[in-house]
């Protein structure tokens, strides 16, 4: 193709653009919609999997075995845990040495007066262990309960409990407002696009007749609708950055309480700039051509 | 060239529009289509375009038989054919030069041939003052001689006319057909429908009959111009 049939082509796209302003308005303002919780929904995946899997790496899950247990008996309760496929990092946590710790922390007054009034060791015995995948901690830790020796079994806040049931409905939940908004994106650009052939079904129609290529008559509309796409897709990765940093600066602020959930563990978004903005383009720039398609497909039979 | 063989055509209205119709006409000639209102003349007209199908029967344009021409060749067949219609169909937006530049410009031609080519036909219809107006500020007869230059513009084999003196004064219709008849002395095969029974006895020359379908009569007269 000729340097100038391109510009040619391409100059007939904007027009386009003009000529139905307020159809191209619509696409625009749907796509950019749809985009925007396309990006919401995968930011916020991304974020709670890293939040999850923060948790995971903390949580210890503490085995307090009973008082009246054997030394043996004790490592083989160990060799049962350590079999469990779901458990790593097993730690035998003994009463001597949680009793010096203890010790070690007090101030000389609480030591005195903690051996004045107490003989016996009055700390169990307790393994320390982490879960491997924390969405089978249950499991795990009802497993480990039923072993003989076993006084309790004390797991991790259930927190990483919430998360991950929530992190499945939002997943479900965003999957389907993601498909209908694309869908409604779809249909919207395919009228519009369906509106600019029509504006000019008299130059398609003579187009036709002196022997223009389908392809030739269909870019104009294809250009239309990417630059719809694209232009969206700009306007969403600014909206989102702005949408995205407010968050991220509430959380990551100096305030305890996100801290402890390990909320302020997210991503900043500069780090996810550039995935963010090829996929945010990608998607702007398919839908586009895409819902373009449907209707160039429909009216353009030569 | 364009020949029919034993050609039918029905709609899928069920209209029997062309009946075993058989039709030559040769590189260089000059043809009219005459007939009544509803005898098969546009059909015949879509049939060489590739606009419809012949039901049964074998058309052949330029070298094309058009049953076994793929939809994806349609474009080439139809650069050998410029077509002018009864109502002109110029885009009111466009100026008269850039109304056939665009012509040039969607079949992919180079850009410094446009420059030259367009202005060159033109001349040709006597419209060079008027190359900057759009076509609501022109006469019919004016919008059908930029109609003509947009169907010269791409050096067609043949041209066909669809009552092109239909939507003008019958006087300025003599124009046309002179024009036509200009263009057809450079070697370019004209197609002409009309129902205008004084410019065909005019002329004169080839006259091709159609009623309810079929062929009446397919003839040369001499012309009333010509004494
Ligand atoms: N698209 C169509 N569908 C059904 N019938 C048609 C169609 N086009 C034309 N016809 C019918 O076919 C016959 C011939 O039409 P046409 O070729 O347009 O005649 P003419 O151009 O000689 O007036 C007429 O009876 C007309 O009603
Ligand atoms: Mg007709």
């Amino acid at each position: 193709m000729k340097i100038s049939s391109f510009n040619y082509l391409i100059r007939q796209g904007f027009k386009g653009i003009w000529k139905n302003k307020m159809m191209t308005f619509a696409s625009f303002c749907i796509l950019l919609v749809s985009l925007i919780m396309v990006g919401f929904a995968i930011l916020v995946s991304i974020n709670l999997d890293k939040v999850i899997g923060n948790i995971e790496e903390k949580s210890e899950v503490v085995v307090v075995v009973k008082d009246d247990v054997s030394k043996d008996s004790i490592s083989d309760l160990q060799t049962k845990i350590e079999d469990i496929p779901n458990v790593s990092d097993l730690r035998l946590y003994s009463r001597d040495e949680a009793l010096k710790d203890m010790m070690d922390k007090m101030t000389e007054a609480q030591r005195d007066y903690f051996l004045k009034y107490v003989e016996d060791n009055p700390l169990p015995d307790v393994f320390r262990l982490k879960i491997k995948d924390i969405q089978k901690m249950n499991d795990t830790t009802a497993q480990i309960g039923t072993f003989e020796g076993v006084e309790s079994v004390q797991s991790p806040t259930e927190f990483a409990d919430i998360l991950i049931s929530f992190r499945r409905i939002f997943f479900i939940v965003a999957i389907a407002i993601v498909l209908a908004l694309v869908l409604v994106s779809l249909i919207i650009i395919s009228n519009t696009t369906r509106a600019s052939v029509f504006a000019r079904r008299k130059e398609i129609n003579i187009m036709k007749y002196v022997g223009a290529t389908n392809s030739f008559i269909r870019i104009p509309f294809f250009i239309e609708g990417m630059v719809v796409g694209l232009l969206a897709s700009g306007c969403a990765l600014l909206i989102t950055k702005f949408a995205y940093e407010g968050v991220y600066n509430i959380l990551t602020s100096d305030y305890k309480l996100f801290g402890v959930f390990g909320l302020n563990n997210i991503y900043s978004f500069d780090s996810m700039l550039l995935p963010v903005t090829v996929s945010y383009l990608v998607a702007g720039a398919f839908i586009g051509a895409i819902g373009t398609s449907i209707s160039t497909g429909k009216h353009l039979k030569v | 060239m364009v020949e029919f063989r034993d050609v039918s055509v029905t709609y899928s209205s069920g209209v029997d529009a062309l009946n075993k119709v058989n039709l030559k006409i040769n590189d260089g000639d000059f043809a009219f289509v005459v007939g009544p209102s509803g005898a098969g003349k546009s059909t015949l007209i879509k049939l060489i375009l590739k606009e419809i199908d012949a039901s049964t029967g074998t058309v052949l344009v330029n070298g094309f038989n058009l049953r076994k021409l793929r939809r994806k060749k349609v474009p080439a067949l139809r650069r050998t054919i410029g077509v002018v219609f009864q109502d002109f169909r110029l885009i009111p937006t466009m100026t008269v030069y850039e109304n056939i530049a665009f012509v040039l410009r969607v079949i992919d031609a180079p850009a410094k041939y446009i420059r030259s080519r367009v202005p060159y036909v033109i001349s040709l219809v006597g419209l060079s003052k008027k190359a900057k107006s759009y076509p609501t500020e022109l006469s019919g007869g004016e919008q059908q001689r930029v109609a003509l230059a947009r169907a010269l513009v791409n050096d067609p084999q043949l041209i066909i006319a669809d009552e092109p003196t239909g939507n003008i004064d019958p006087e300025l219709s003599y124009e046309i057909v002179e024009l036509l008849k200009g263009i057809n002395e450079c070697g370019t095969t004209i197609l002409m429908v009309t129902h205008e029974h004084d410019l065909v006895r005019y002329f004169g020359g080839r006259i091709i009959n159609i009623n309810k379908g079929s062929i009446q009569f397919d003839e040369v007269i001499g012309g009333s111009n010509e004494n």
